[in-house]
C-alpha cells in the first residue's frame, strides 16, 4: 500500500500553521506523530491534498508543571518521572498503548484526538466498495446502525478517559484565539464530527488542576492482545477518599461509545458513602447498566457491556486499597 | 545401505544454526521484492468488489491511454483463459476472466478474486490505471454459506461439481462396523464443532518478477514452496515448453503452505512480461494476501466416539462439511486428510468417515501447516477428554491404552513404523507434574493433554509418474567445495541446512564445505516443493545417497594411494581413514586430489523414490491418501490460567514432546515446535478469518490477530527419537505435525480450569463467557 499524494507543510510556529492551513481551503490535516493518519491516507480514508505537520513547533512539546504538550511522544509519557510520581495512572494508559515503536513516534494530542474506527469505516477502498461506502468516508448512511445522521464509529483513545477523571482541560488554539475547553465537554457525539475542537484549531496542550495529585487514579483496557490491539473497553477511575468515606469519585469509559464519557450522574451521589463491596457493586453495575456498545469492533457487546462491571469493580477495589 | 544411521561425524544431531540465518538476520539476504532488473516495471491486478458477477465488458482504452502504462491484461489475452490448479484432478483456476465469457470463463468468483491487470513504470500510475478501467459487472447470486452449497443450482461456482450442487468433492470411507458397534459401547460421545478460517500469516507477502526475455524464454522469480508445480503450470498457461521457461526460488519469508500453489498472480506477471517485454514485478500488500488466501479450511466436523466399559476405544465416526472458497487448490487432498488422519496414534477398528468439500464465493481455501488434520484432531482429542470423564480415568492413561504398537498397519492401510507416542505421554507428564496437577489445581488454573499424528511425506503423487520424489546432485571439484544442487525448497524451514548436514555427515566433513544450491530450476534437479512434511525425509535421503556415491569415490582413491584395501576407509573428520590403522590417513583435500586426478570433477546422483509397498492397495477408493513412509507422533500438555470474571485465556507452559526419529539439528527441531505452537495457540486463541456478507472482516494484521510475543508462553520442548529405520539417520518431520495437540490440550486446559467447554473456535473470552454462563459456572 502506497500513501496517496500530498502535499507536506511543516511550519514552526501557531501562526504560522495557522497561515498555510488558510491557503487549504479546508483540505488540510494537521498531522503529529502520523501513526493514526497516514494508514487512514493508505486506505484513502478522507485523505487530503495538504498535510501541515506540527513537529516543529516548539511549544507543542513542553511537559512538566502540571502541563503536557500536546506533541509530547507516548514514550516519553510513560517513562516521565513527573508523571509516574504525581499522574501514575497517565503513565501506565500511555504504556498500553499499541506497540513500542509505534509509542515512539504517536503523540499525546493524537491519541486524544484518534479518529473514531469501526469495522466499516478502517478498511480499504475495494473493502468498502464491497460492502457499499458509509456515512464517515464516501457514503451516506452508517452501516452499523443504519441511518443518515450520525456516525457511530468508537472512541478508542486510552489518554482521554484517564484526563477526563483526573478533571484536565484541553487548551487549543487556532486564527481567533486560544481557548481552554474541559476533557469533560470536549467529545461530541458523532464519529465524524467527534469533538469541538474546530478543523483550524490546534490542541497545544493538557493541563492538570492542583489538586489532581490528590485523587488516586488507575486505568486499566480490555483487549484480546497484551499489545498492539485498540481498547475494546477502557476504564479509568479517580478516586479520593476519607478513610472509607468517597470524597470524590469520577469514571470514566472509552472503546465502547462514540466518545470516551464520564459518568458523574451516577459517581456524584455517592460521595459522603462508605466505599464498602456493596457499593462497589453498586457503582459497577449502574455504570455498566449506562453504556451502549454497538456491534463495529471485536468483540460482542454483551461481553464488553459485562466487563465495564467486572473492571470497574476492579479498579475500585484496587484504589480503594481492598 | 547405511543412511538409517548417524556416521558419528557430529554433524547430525548438533544444534547448527541455519546456514541462511547470518544472511538474513543482517540483510544481506536477497527476497524477490529485493531484485530490481533492468527496465523493471510494476504490475497491479484489479480486484473484484463482489462475489460472484459476470464480467461483461471492460473498457481498456482510459488506462492504455495514461502516460506511463505499458499493457493492460484482461481475460481476453492468449492464456489467460488456461486451466491451472496444483492437483491436476481439479485444475479450475484460471489467470482472469473473460469479458462476455459464458460460464465459469466469464465469472469472477470472490471479493478480491483478479479482474485485469496494468503494467506500469510505477506503482502511483499503475493505481490511477487501475481505477481508470471501466468494468461492467452483472452480479450472480453468491453461495456465501457452505450450507447453501451443498444445494442444487443451475449456475454453479465451477464447471465440476456433483450433481448440479456446489460441492466439489465427497469422500466416504468406512472400516469394519461403526453402527453396530456404537449400539453396544459403553460410552459414547458425540459433539459438533465449528472451525473459522485461518490464514498462514507469514511474514513476506506474495512477491514474483517475471521476465519474458530477449531469448524468448520466460523466467520467474517467485516467493513458491513448491517450485515444481508452478514450473508446470506456467507451461500450461503459456502453452510453453517447460524447458523454455526458468524459474528461481529466491529466499522466502515464510509459507506454512500458503506458497504451495501456483498463483494466477503468477500467470498474470509472465502474461504482462510477454506482452510488454518487459520485466515486471508484482507485490501483494497484506490484504492481497488475505484474498488470495488458501489457508485453512472453515470446517463444520460432527464426531462420534465410542469407548468399552474398560476405555478401549471401539468406534470413531467423523463427518466433515468443508468450505472450500472458490477454487479447488488441495481440497481433494484436504477432504481427505479430515478422514483418513483421524485415528492416529490411536488403534480403532471401527471407522467412519464422510466429507465433503463445497465451493463458495469466498477466497479460496488449500494447504496450511497440519493440513487437513488440525481440526479433526482438535475435534477428536477434545472428545476423548469427555470420555476420560465419562469413563473416570486419567486422559493419559486412557490414550495410553489405546495407542498404536510400533511396526503395524492401521484398519486404512497405513504401515507405521517408528511410533514414540508412548515416550511421548511419558516424558510430557513427569515434566509437566501432570500427576499432581490435572484435576487438582485451584478453579481458574488447568492442564491439558492431547496426542498428535502426521504424515512424514506424502507417498503418493500430485502427478501420476515414475519420476522420483526428489533428486540431489553434488558436485566436488578442485577447489574442495561440495556444491549440492536440489530443488527442494527452502522457506524458513531450514531444508538447505538440513541438506548441507546430511552430505557434511556423510563425508566427515566440516559444513562450511558445503554449498547450497536449490533456487534455480535450470541447474537444481526436480524435488516436488515443500508441503506435506516430506522434505527431510525424502530429499534427505536422496543427499545421503549422492553422497555415498561420492564417498565411495574418495574411498576408492584412498585406497589406491595408500594402498590398502578400500573396505576398511571410513570418511570422518575431514579426513579418509583406514580404520583398522587410523595412523594410515588421507585428508579429505589428499583424497580429493587423488580422486580429482585424471578424471575432474566428481559428480553423483542421488534420489528418493518410493516408500515399500503397502497394504490394501486398490481395495477401497482413495486407498493412497494419507500413506506415508512414515509418521510424527507427538503428546503435548498445555497450563493455563482462566480469569474466572473475564474469561480472558493465559497459557503459562506447554510441554511439547514430539518423536522426529532423529533430531538432525536440535535447534531447528526446536525452532520448528515453538513455532508450531504460537501458530496453534493462534487459531485456537484468536485467529479469526470471519466474513461479513462475503466480504472478509479483516483482511490485515490488526483485525486478523496472530500471538503476539506478549501471549507466548514457555514452552518445553521433549524430543523423543524413535529411530525411523528408512529415514536419513533415522529422521523424520518436525514441521506440521507438532501444530495439532497445541489446539485440544489447550482447550482441555481451559475445562480442567473453569468446567467450560467451547465447541468453535477461536475461543474468545467472549465465547468462553458466553459459554460459562449459560452453563451458570460458579466461581469458587
Amino acid at each position: 500500500m502506497i500513501l496517496p499524494s500530498f502535499k507536506y507543510h511543516q511550519p514552526t510556529t501557531l501562526n504560522e500553521a495557522f497561515a498555510v492551513a488558510k491557503t487549504c481551503n479546508g483540505d488540510f490535516d494537521f498531522i503529529a506523530g502520523g501513526t493514526d493518519v497516514l494508514p487512514n491516507y493508505k486506505n484513502r480514508l478522507n485523505n487530503r491534498s495538504h498535510v501541515i505537520s506540527l513537529s516543529a513547533i516548539k511549544e507543542l512539546f513542553e511537559l512538566g508543571d502540571s502541563k503536557i504538550g500536546a506533541m509530547v511522544t507516548l514514550v516519553q509519557l510513560e517513562k516521565n518521572e513527573w508523571l509516574l510520581q504525581n499522574h501514575p495512572a497517565i503513565a501506565q494508559a500511555a504504556h498500553l498503548i499499541a506497540t513500542p515503536p509505534l509509542r515512539e513516534s504517536a503523540t499525546v494530542g493524537g491519541n486524544i484526538l484518534l479518529d473514531t474506527r469501526c469495522w466499516f469505516f478502517n478498511q480499504s477502498h475495494l473493502w468498502r466498495e464491497s460492502k457499499g461506502f458509509c456515512l464517515k468516508a464516501d457514503g451516506n448512511d452508517c452501516l452499523v446502525v443504519p441511518q443518515k445522521d450520525i456516525c457511530y464509529a468508537t472512541y478508542s483513545g486510552d489518554l482521554a478517559p484517564v484526563f477526563m477523571v483526573l478533571g484536565a482541560s484541553f487548551h487549543l488554539a487556532g486564527p481567533a484565539g486560544r481557548r481552554e475547553v474541559a476533557a469533560a465537554d470536549f467529545f461530541r457525539h458523532d464519529g465524524i464530527t467527534r469533538y469541538v475542537k474546530q478543523p483550524e484549531e490546534i490542541l497545544t496542550h493538557i493541563s492538570l488542576p492542583e489538586n489532581a495529585g490528590e485523587l488516586r487514579a488507575s486505568y486499566r483496557k480490555l483487549r484480546l492482545r497484551d499489545s498492539m490491539d485498540y481498547p475494546v473497553m477502557g476504564a479509568a477511575v479517580a478516586l479520593r477518599l476519607n478513610g472509607k468515606i468517597v470524597d470524590e469519585l469520577r469514571i470514566a469509559i472509552t472503546g465502547i461509545d462514540t466518545t470516551p464519557f464520564l459518568y458523574d450522574d451516577i459517581t456524584k451521589g455517592v460521595s459522603g458513602r462508605e466505599l464498602n463491596s456493596a457499593l462497589t457493586a453498586q457503582i459497577a453495575n449502574d455504570v455498566m447498566e449506562a453504556v451502549k456498545p454497538y456491534r463495529n469492533v471485536h468483540f460482542t457487546p454483551q461481553y464488553r457491556k459485562a466487563m465495564v462491571g467486572v473492571y470497574l469493580k476492579r479498579l475500585l477495589q484496587e484504589l480503594s486499597g481492598d | 545401505m547405511s543412511s538409517n544411521s548417524a556416521n558419528g561425524n557430529g554433524i547430525v544431531g548438533t544444534r547448527v544454526p541455519l546456514i541462511d540465518a547470518l544472511k538474513k538476520t543482517t540483510g544481506e539476504g536477497f527476497y524477490t521484492d529485493d531484485i530490481k532488473l533492468p527496465g523493471m516495471i510494476v504490475g497491479k491486478i484489479l480486484r473484484s468488489p463482489h462475489p460472484h458477477a459476470r464480467v461483461k465488458r471492460i473498457d481498456v482504452s482510459k488506462a492504455e491511454a495514461l502516460t506511463g502504462v505499458h499493457a493492460v491484461l484482461t481475460g481476453d489475452e492468449p492464456g489467460a483463459q488456461n486451466r491451472f490448479g496444483v492437483l491436476p484432478i481439479s485444475r479450475d483456476e484460471i489467470a482472469l476472466p473473460k469479458p462476455g465469457a459464458a460460464g465459469r470463463a466469464g465469472r469472477v468468483l470472490y471479493v478480491g478474486d483478479c479482474v485485469a491487470a496494468v503494467a506500469a513504470d510505477n506503482e502511483e500510475i499503475a493505481l490511477q490505471a487501475l481505477a481508470l478501467l471501466d468494468v461492467e459487472y452483472e452480479i450472480v447470486p453468491a453461495i456465501i454459506r457452505v450450507e447453501k452449497g451443498l444445494e442444487k443450482t443451475t449456475e454453479p461456482i465451477q464447471d465440476r461439481t456433483k450433481d448440479g450442487t456446489n460441492v466439489h468433492k465427497t469422500v466416504e470411507q468406512q472400516f469394519g462396523d461403526v453402527a453396530g458397534v456404537l449400539d453396544n459401547s459403553a460410552h459414547v460421545r458425540t459433539n459438533e464443532f465449528e472451525f473459522i478460517g485461518v490464514n498462514h500469516a507469514f511474514t513476506e507477502p506474495m512477491a514474483t518478477i517475471a521476465h519474458y526475455d530477449a531469448d524468448d524464454r520466460l523466467v520467474l522469480w517467485s516467493a513458491q514452496q513448491v517450485p515444481h508445480y508452478l514450473h508446470r503450470a506456467l507451461a500450461d498457461v503459456m502453452e510453453m515448453p517447460m524447458h523454455r521457461i526458468r524459474v528461481i526460488r529466491p529466499m522466502v519469508g515464510g509459507g506454512f503452505g500458503g506458497k504451495s500453489d501456483p498463483f494466477p498472480h503468477e500467470m498474470i506477471a509472465s502474461l504482462l512480461s510477454r506482452k510488454c517485454r518487459r520485466p515486471v514485478k508484482i507485490l501483494f500488500d497484506r490484504e492481497e494476501v488475505f484474498y488470495n488466501n488458501h489457508g485453512r479450511h472453515p470446517t463444520k466436523t460432527r464426531i462420534i466416539v465410542a469407548a468399552d466399559k474398560d476405555g478401549m476405544l471401539t468406534a470413531l465416526d467423523v463427518d466433515a462439511t468443508i468450505d472450500g472458497g472458490a477454487w479447488g487448490s488441495f481440497g481433494v487432498v484436504t477432504t481427505y486428510y479430515n478422514g483418513v488422519l483421524a485415528m492416529g496414534p490411536y488403534r480403532i477398528d471401527n471407522f467412519n468417515y464422510a466429507g465433503r468439500r463445497v465451493y463458495t464465493n469466498k477466497a479460496p481455501c488449500g494447504a496450511m501447516r497440519g493440513h487437513g488434520a488440525v481440526n479433526t484432531r482438535f475435534s477428536f482429542e477434545v472428545t476423548l477428554d469427555q470420555l476420560a470423564d465419562d469413563l473416570k480415568m486419567d486422559p493419559c492413561d486412557l490414550r495410553l491404552k489405546n495407542l498404536l504398537p510400533a511396526n503395524t498397519e492401521t484398519i486404512n492401510g497405513f504401515r507405521i513404523t517408528s511410533n514414540g507416542t508412548r515416550e511421548c505421554i511419558e516424558r510430557a507428564r513427569e515434566r509437566s507434574g501432570w500427576d499432581q496437577k490435572y484435576g487438582q489445581l485451584p478453579f481458574g488454573q488447568g492442564i491439558g493433554l492431547s496426542c498428535g499424528f502426521y504424515i512424514s511425506g506424502s507417498a503418493h503423487r500430485i502427478h501420476f509418474n515414475e519420476l522420483p520424489h526428489s533428486t540431489v546432485h553434488i558436485k566436488i571439484d578442485m577447489d574442495g567445495g561440495v556444491t549440492v544442487h536440489c530443488m527442494a525448497a527452502e522457506i524458513g524451514q531450514g531444508s538447505d541446512t538440513m541438506l548441507a548436514q546430511c552430505v557434511a555427515e556423510s563425508l566427515g566433513i566440516k559444513m562450511e564445505r558445503i554449498r547450497i544450491f536449490s533456487a534455480d530450476s535450470d541447474t537444481d534437479p526436480v524435488d516436488l516443493g515443500s508441503y506435506s512434511s516430506r522434505v527431510t525425509f525424502m530429499a534427505g535421503n536422496a543427499a545421503v545417497r549422492a553422497a555415498e556415491k561420492i564417498r565411495e569415490k574418495l574411498i576408492q582413491a584412498a585406497a589406491r594411494k595408500t594402498g590398502y584395501p578400500a573396505g576398511g576407509f571410513v570418511l570422518t573428520n575431514e579426513k579418509v581413514v583406514y580404520k583398522p590403522n587410523p595412523d594410515i590417513f588421507l585428508t579429505f583435500d589428499e583424497a580429493l586430489t587423488a580422486a580429482l586426478a585424471k578424471s575432474g570433477a566428481l559428480i553423483a546422483k542421488g534420489a528418493y523414490l518410493d516408500p515399500p509397498p503397502i497394504g490394501k492397495r486398490n481395495e477401497f477408493k482413495g486407498w493412497r491418501a494419507g500413506l506415508s513412509p512414515t509418521y510424527s507422533f507427538q503428546a503435548y500438555m498445555a497450563q493455563v490460567h482462566v480469569d474466572p470474571e473475564t474469561f480472558e485465556v493465559r497459557v503459562q507452559k506447554v510441554w511439547a514432546a514430539h518423536d522426529c526419529g532423529k533430531a538432525l539439528n536440535p535447534l531447528a527441531v526446536e525452532g520448528q515446535i515453538e513455532g508450531c505452537v504460537h501458530m496453534g495457540l493462534g487459531q485456537v486463541l484468536m485467529e479469526d478469518m470471519s466474513y461479513l456478507h462475503g466480504t472478509i472482516q479483516g483482511p490485515n494484521f490488526l483485525d486478523y490477530r496472530t500471538l503476539t510475543p506478549m501471549q507466548m508462553p514457555d514452552v518445553d520442548v521433549i524430543i523423543v527419537e524413535s529411530g525411523d529405520p528408512e529415514g536419513p539417520f533415522g529422521a523424520k518431520e518436525a514441521g506440521e505435525g507438532p501444530l495439532l495437540p497445541i489446539l485440544p490440550a489447550v482447550a482441555n486446559a481451559i475445562y480442567d480450569a473453569v468446567g467450560v467447554r467451547v465447541f468453535s473456535l477461536p475461543i474468545t473470552p467472549d465465547k468462553l463467557w458466553k459459554a460459562a454462563q449459560r452453563q451458570g459456572v460458579k466461581i469458587d
